[in-house]
């Protein structure tokens, strides 16, 4: 009679309810594979999150109109019809749009405004045209000065004033009569606020055109508009804008609002008789679609750094999985034992391990996955994430479900098979002592050397990205110098043996615990010090580049933000309490020899400041220069030399620069220089001298002054200073307009991606932390009760414990805050994330959070301890000790 | 020669009980033990598989509680209960051998000594008793390392390291050869005739021949006299 297939034995057959009987072995595959499935579908996840945030800090830095869909058409002549068509497109798409109308173009590159002539009520032309503009709600967003009812325009009040125009006046427009029944203060006067960001371009002069926009009269309604832009040369432009609520886009939200954008668009030509004309030939959005287009760039990026570490993540928790395989293998002793002295091979005893352990990997890999979404949508760039991304993430995490299951088996059967199998005695099998790590460290050097000869951050269509051999030259050399140090620091511990022979019974045990199980040692060793190296890594280069790009930025501008304004004024209490006063002026200095221009000289920046205030507001960083800026501002109220005004320089070299503004000549003396200064906007030097002591530079001198009020408050408080100051007009400078921000948002992203792979191996660490303190709680309990009889007491034994697992702990962390520190320093100077603007590269270490993931890392260790002795303590000695040797 | 330990007075006990629940089953281990064991004596106990010998052993190194009955130490160890005393008073070789898996043959055997602060007074017997069991040369191995009987050598040095006043063992026979045995059973007469009270359950027809005394054990009773 032949014997039945294995797979219709018992032991196969009821596989699937066995393995649940294991709850410890349950546990660790659930956990291990729910591990895996994260560290794979976290990859598609977070991708789209960083595309979906890209795409929404671009459009949160410009006005909100950037992120609104519209048509739009531009006609020699502004009608109803076509506003009704641009609406009724949207309406068939069930959305509701709001008209634009402008005599002005609003849409475009070059937007600008066309003037119409006003003849004013006594038949006087008025100096300044106006360009007229409506929306239905414009008048709730302006700051009456005077109204009245009735249909009409509404005038700024200083362009009424000007032109003799008063409230009530019939005026001609273009050639159309119409009533004055508004004046409102003029928005370039005021903070307009969000409403008029779009439309700043049609108010104010920012920059600083000789002619400046013409007014900005406002219609009251559509008819109003359409009658007097009839007579406008070059006609009106209509649109029809959907608002969107940019601060949820998601990268294929913002496609799908583009592609009814070009319906939208094309409906309203057909609805216009106009079937033929394309999309383009309309007033779309373009904005959006080149939002959309970096955003995609921002992604492609992050693409190169973060698919490799999420691989070098799923290796390792493919680790972790297999050793989950192994522990089954080791609580399931008895029966593969039994097993095997039967003639069972590796592979059917892998297939049991498959079948008992399918439904808690099946488990582990949708907690996993679950894990993944809910991880990117709490800790990532952005919770708005693209439907593919999240059908990447299943299909990943189906996938670490056959792979993980696969290795889990593999290693159970392959164990299984081994412990029947293995000698008493055997020494260590070979690919154990072969040092693999140095294949790492040569991979790391390779890394190394070709960084040498390429950028570490390069710059595609603006958008800044990691080169990934910055993100795998650390990671190689952290891992590769990790393991090998935990191989080293492994193989040194049976000579501890003796020193420990001499030590309390707590470290004797410890130290012979960690001397016994090496392999367990070395590897609970580089398992702490991989997350905290790398952790200790990313977070110090997040830190350092976003520190550098924000001094960029507040070197830039001087402060945090800031005004600028042609008009000349005189600083007030009220400049001083918001921030401080600043008048720049272009100028010359001798340029060292061999340099400048054709006389010798070199362009200098030249800042006229108030040494009382100027620290307290301007933004600085001691690496700018050897003294501290409270000192350098103290050299500006210093005693001239030889009668030349002490000045303060970054560029110039101590001593007489022979200084000019324009054609003044100003005699000074560099007494203090500094490596930056803030307020440098131009590739030239800097000198920075006490107002109080500057004489005046007259306009003839063509030293193009400009008044600044720098600040690090709100932009309103400090238009009021400037407007009561008698300032009018000005360029304000805020950190967006600077840098757009956007554009460096991967080498953040790169960084913090992997920062959360260094946390994702601390969780992997805890968990094979809790597999080592499982796997070994059998012996560890039988030893702990035998040796309580003997004599150990209950404290010996917990502080063993600590000793044990926070002696690991505490090398972990020194040895990781090591390989950390040497990583940052040969990196950290070439991670400049903008070569053309200063300072280059500062360091920011953030011990506030590497000392709190040290604490956690002792903490975790401590209750690991407390968790084992808990174990040791609630077992039944008498049982324990009938069990089989 | 014969080291003298300080003599127990031995223990004795009567009508020892001990039940289980098993399921909805109660399992009665122990119905009622009466036995004595003296100072300086060898007894053995015999009986077969869940006849109540590891129970009964359990119950007088104090990790198990009698439901009823009395269990009394003689002499110097009258006025404590069990489960205080330390190895020097009471040392077993339980069932499972108890042996650190952490630890060399050699620091399992000194391990009591290590613990009492006395490992180096106590290092040349450790070492002696390795050489009379035949482990000398597996001093530095870990018990993974070792055979079972060599396991089991180890548990029994281990006992005797500290000249116990009292030793229970379970079974401490049961894996060695015929030589080994007669060793391990040498030793544990040895200490007998020191002083030591020594009650060993065991099938081993080599040790109820040495013993001074063999109880046997059926369903919880131990009766004077007979055959597993």
């Amino acid at each position: 009679m032949s014997r039945p297939p294995l797979w219709r034995l018992a032991p196969w057959t009821r596989a699937p309810l066995l393995g649940l009987r294991q709850p410890a072995a349950v546990l660790a595959v659930l956990v291990t594979s729910a591990i895996l499935a994260c560290a794979v579908a976290s990859a598609p996840l977070f991708l789209s999150s960083a595309r979906s945030a890209a795409l929404q800090q671009q459009l949160a830095d410009q006005c909100a109109e950037a992120g609104w869909v519209q048509d739009g058409v531009g006609t020699p002549r502004a009608e109803p019809g076509y506003t009704d068509a641009l609406v009724t497109a949207w309406a068939e798409q069930g959305r509701t749009a709001e008209p634009v109308l402008a005599t002005a173009a609003v849409v475009g590159r070059q937007r600008g405004a066309e003037p119409g002539r006003v003849t004013a009520a006594d038949g006087a032309e008025a100096s300044q045209p106006v360009s007229v503009y409506f929306r239905p709600d414009a008048l709730d967003h302006v700051q009456v000065v005077a109204q009245r009812a009735g249909d009409g325009l509404w005038l700024p009040a200083s362009y009424a004033e000007g032109a003799g125009i008063g409230l009530g006046d019939r005026i001609t427009v273009a050639g159309t009569p119409v009533d004055v029944v508004g004046l409102y203060r003029d928005l370039f006067s005021v903070d307009a606020g969000p409403y008029w960001c779009d439309y700043r371009i049609l108010y104010a002069n920012d920059i600083n055109a000789n002619t400046a926009p013409p007014a900005f009269a406002l219609a009251t309604d559509p008819d109003t508009f359409y009658a007097v832009s009839a007579g406008y040369r070059y006609g009106a432009q209509q649109l029809a804008q959907v608002p969107v609520d940019a601060a949820g886009l998601s990268a294929s939200d913002a496609r799908a609002l583009l592609t009814g954008q070009d319906r939208a668009q094309r409906r309203a030509f057909a609805l216009l008789g106009l079937p033929g004309a394309s999309a383009e030939d309309g007033l779309v959005n373009s904005r959006l679609a080149d939002a959309v287009d970096r955003a995609e760039l921002v992604e492609s990026g992050l693409r190169g750094p973060v698919l490799p570490v999420a691989v070098a993540g799923a290796l390792l928790a493919l680790v972790l999985v297999a050793a989950a395989g192994s522990f089954w293998a080791d609580r399931r002793a008895t029966e593969v034992r039994l097993l095997a002295a039967r003639g069972v091979g590796p592979v059917p005893l892998a297939g049991k391990a498959a079948l008992e352990l399918g439904l808690p990997a099946l488990a582990g890999a949708a907690v996993g996955w679950a894990a993944a979404r809910l991880l990117t949508s709490g800790l990532g760039p952005a919770d708005d994430l693209d439907p593919s991304a999240t059908s990447a993430a299943v299909a990943t995490a189906v996938a670490a479900f056959v792979v993980g299951l696969g290795a889990a088996a593999a290693v159970a059967g392959l164990r299984a098979r081994g412990t029947a199998e293995r000698p008493l005695g055997a020494a260590p099998r070979w690919p154990s002592r072969v040092p693999w790590e140095l294949v790492l460290l040569l991979g790391a050097g390779w890394c190394w050397l070709l960084l040498q000869t390429r950028d570490a951050v390069v710059s595609t269509g603006g958008v800044a990205q990691v080169n990934g051999l910055l993100v795998a030259f650390p990671l190689l050399a952290i891992a590769g110098a990790a393991v090998l140090l935990g191989r080293v620091l492994s193989a040194l511990l049976p000579r501890l043996r003796r020193w420990a022979g001499r030590r309390s019974p707590a470290v004797f045990l410890a130290v012979n615990r960690l001397a016994a199980a090496r392999l367990a040692t070395a590897t609970l060793l580089v398992a702490v010090t991989l997350p905290v190296a790398v952790l200790g890594y990313t977070a110090t280069l997040t830190a350092s580049a976003q520190k550098t790009l924000d001094a960029k930025v507040g070197v830039q501008i001087g402060a945090t933000r800031a005004l600028q304004t042609l008009s000349r004024f005189a600083p007030t209490a009220a400049i001083d309490e918001v921030g401080t006063f600043v008048v720049r002026y272009e100028g010359s200095a001798t340029a060292p020899e061999g340099q400048g221009d054709s006389a010798g000289r070199q362009d200098v920046q030249v800042l006229a400041v108030d040494p009382t205030d100027f620290a307290g507001t301007a933004f600085w960083d001691d690496s700018f220069a050897d003294e501290p800026l409270p000192e350098l501002m103290a050299a500006l109220t210093g005693p001239t030399v030889d009668g030349r005004l002490p000045v303060v320089a970054a560029g110039l070299p101590a001593g007489d620069p022979q200084l000019q503004l324009g054609s003044t000549e100003v005699p000074a003396e560099v007494v203090a220089t500094a490596r930056v200064l803030p307020g440098r906007r131009l590739d030239a030097a800097m000198v920075l001298v006490a107002a109080d002591r500057l004489p005046e530079i007259e306009r003839t001198a063509g030293a193009a002054r400009a008044a600044e009020i720098w600040t690090n408050g709100p932009l309103g408080p400090a238009v009021e200073a400037l407007s009561a100051a008698g300032g009018v007009g000005f360029r304000a400078l805020e950190p967006a307009g600077v840098l757009q921000t956007a554009n460096f948002l991967g080498i953040t992203w790169t960084f913090g991606y992997l920062s959360a792979l260094a946390v994702f191996v601390g969780v992997i660490s805890v968990g094979g932390l809790l597999l080592y303190l499982e796997a070994r709680s059998r012996s560890r309990v039988s030893g702990y009760v035998m040796a309580r009889r003997l004599g150990l007491s209950r404290g010996a034994h917990l502080r063993s414990l600590l000793v044990e697992l926070g002696g690991v702990s505490v090398a972990g962390l020194l040895l990781g805050g090591a390989l950390a520190g040497g990583a940052v320093a040969l990196v950290h100077r070439r991670l400049d994330v903008d070569l053309l603007r200063p300072p280059t590269p500062l360091l920011d270490v953030p011990w506030t959070a590497l000392a709190a993931s040290a604490v956690v890392v002792v903490v975790v260790a401590g209750l690991a301890a407390l968790y084992a002795q808990r174990a040791a303590d609630r077992a039944d000695p008498a049982t324990v000790l009938r069990q089989d040797a | 020669m014969t080291e003298r330990v300080q003599p127990s007075g031995g223990l004795v006990g009567r009508g020892l009980v001990k039940c289980y629940p098993r399921g909805v089953e109660t399992v009665s281990a122990l119905a009622g033990v009466d036995l004595r064991v003296d100072s300086g004596e060898f007894v053995a106990l015999v009986g077969p598989s869940g006849s109540g010998k590891s129970t009964l052993l359990a119950l007088l190194c104090g990790w198990e509680t009698a439901d009823a009955g009395e269990l009394r130490y003689l002499g110097p160890l009258g006025d404590r209960r069990p489960d205080t005393f330390g190895w020097r008073d009471l040392a077993l070789v339980p069932q499972a051998l108890g042996l650190v898996t952490d630890l060399s043959l050699a620091d399992n055997v000194l391990l009591p000594a290590r613990l009492r602060g006395t490992a180096g007074t106590e290092e040349p017997r450790a070492r002696a008793l390795l050489a009379d069991f035949g482990l000398a040369h597996l001093a530095d191995r870990y018990p993974h390392q070792a055979s079972l009987g060599e396991q089991q050598r180890v548990a029994v040095a281990r006992a005797l390291l500290l000249r116990p006043a009292v030793l229970l063992a379970d079974e401490p026979t049961a894996h060695q050869d015929r030589g080994h045995a007669d060793g391990l059973l040498d030793a544990v007469v040895e200490a007998a005739r020191g002083g030591a009270a020594v009650l060993i359950a065991t099938h081993d027809e080599l040790a109820w021949a040495r013993a001074d005394r063999v109880l046997s054990m059926r369903d919880g009773v131990v009766t004077e006299g007979g055959s597993p």
